[in-house]
């Protein structure tokens, strides 16, 4: 066999066994690096504010006696921003890409599209013992978030009968509820 | 002299295909549409929204829906046995985005055997809605919504054994758009469309 075709070879078995791992592996890192390559974006780290205003967060519901609704399971969230960069590709495209890579231990349950608004929301969903994971992605114009957090079998349930308007709370709640 | 059967390979032969007689009539009819012949509508939609509840899902509904509370046993008990929940919901800014051929690419697949077409519907909702069960002997085995406007276009699949009461109450749950679906007799009648 020449020498280039083996070389070939060795290049397409790696990134065979790479996309193999991305999958199996830590799905949320799989997929922000996903939407990187993708888009050609970088992803910011949650800003330092933003983890002290988590503590804040949870300090208001306290005093509010609890009656503020939370949905993530404490410090089950992850989160990844993407902030004022252009998202241009085909999303039909990018659907299959995502739903290829999450098939086999994630559920897609609800995924809207607006070609016209240039927004993608995906939301999936798998066990993890008594509990459940949720990862929500948020893909507008300029910006983008990749949410994963781990929900109560109570909070399962009001994503299960309102999957598009939980699926919003939730990266609400991880985005912008935790920065006030 | 030899007769076909006496012969190995066509001894061989003729098992095979008894096999695959025997396995084609066993084969159970699937309610569960093909809409992938619709996705490139996604494209021209103002927005589009897909539902995939599948059977792990459903699992995972039934598990979390408690016993003890009414009003959860009540959804318990609308999606016991139900394998799967699929909508795909395409909206347009302008008419004509979707064509007659988008359409009769599911409803194709609705003129097949065991479906049936409901003719005691309506909709409070304008436009063309058809609604469809699969009969497995005298057991749902599924159901399909197709709902068609002029910038609209909807289709809810629902695997499993379910009827019009149950989608009535699973409308605006799980997915399920409003359609405003009211039975208003008994009786269904095959669709010899």
């Amino acid at each position: 066999m020449p020498r280039t075709h083996i070389r070939i070879f060795a290049v397409v078995a790696v990134l065979a066994l790479t996309s193999a791992a991305y999958a199996k592996g830590d799905d949320f890192n799989a997929v922000v690096k996903m939407i990187e390559q993708f888009y050609g974006v970088k992803h910011e780290g949650i800003p330092f504010l933003a983890r002290a205003g988590m503590g804040a967060a949870r300090t208001a519901a306290r005093i509010k006696g609890g009656t503020a609704r939370r949905f993530a399971e404490a410090g089950s969230v992850k989160l990844a921003v993407f902030e004022d960069q252009k998202f241009n590709g085909e999303f039909l495209k990018f659907r299959n890409t995502l739903n290829a890579a999450l098939n086999e231990t994630w559920s897609p349950l609800v995924q809207t599209v607006s070609a016209t608004d240039n927004e993608q929301v995906y939301i999936y969903l798998r066990e993890a013992g008594e509990k459940y994971n949720v990862l929500v992605i948020t893909i507008e114009q300029r910006d983008a978030t990749v949410v994963q957090v781990t929900l109560s079998p109570e909070n399962l349930k009001l994503l299960l009968k309102d999957p598009e308007g939980t699926g919003k709370a939730i990266t609400e709640e991880a985005t912008i509820i935790d920065q006030e | 002299m030899k007769t076909l059967f006496q012969t190995k390979p066509g001894a061989l032969l003729i098992a095979t295909l008894v096999l695959a007689i025997a396995a084609s009539a066993q084969t159970p009819q699937t309610s569960r549409l093909e809409l992938s012949s619709l996705d490139h509508l996604a494209a021209k939609a103002s927005q589009t929204v897909d539902v995939n509840i599948d059977e792990r899902l459903m699992r995972i509904a039934a598990k979390a829906f408690s016993d003890k509370d009414a009003d959860e046993r009540e959804i318990k008990k609308l999606i016991t046995g139900v394998k799967g929940i699929y909508v795909k919901s395409f909206e347009f800014d302008s008419d004509g985005q979707f064509t007659t051929a988008d359409v009769e690419a599911v409803r194709a697949q609705l003129h097949g055997p065991g479906w049936i077409r409901l003719v005691n519907v309506t909709s409070k909702k304008e436009g063309n809605v058809e609604v469809y069960l699969l009969m497995v002997g005298d057991d749902i085995g599924g159901l399909a919504v197709l709902s068609s406007e002029d910038r609209e276009l909807t289709v809810v699949n629902i695997v499993g054994p379910v009827d019009l009461e149950k989608l009535a109450k699973l409308e605006g749950q799980f997915g399920v758009p409003e359609l405003g679906i009211e039975k208003t007799k008994d009786k269904a009648k095959k669709d010899d469309n």
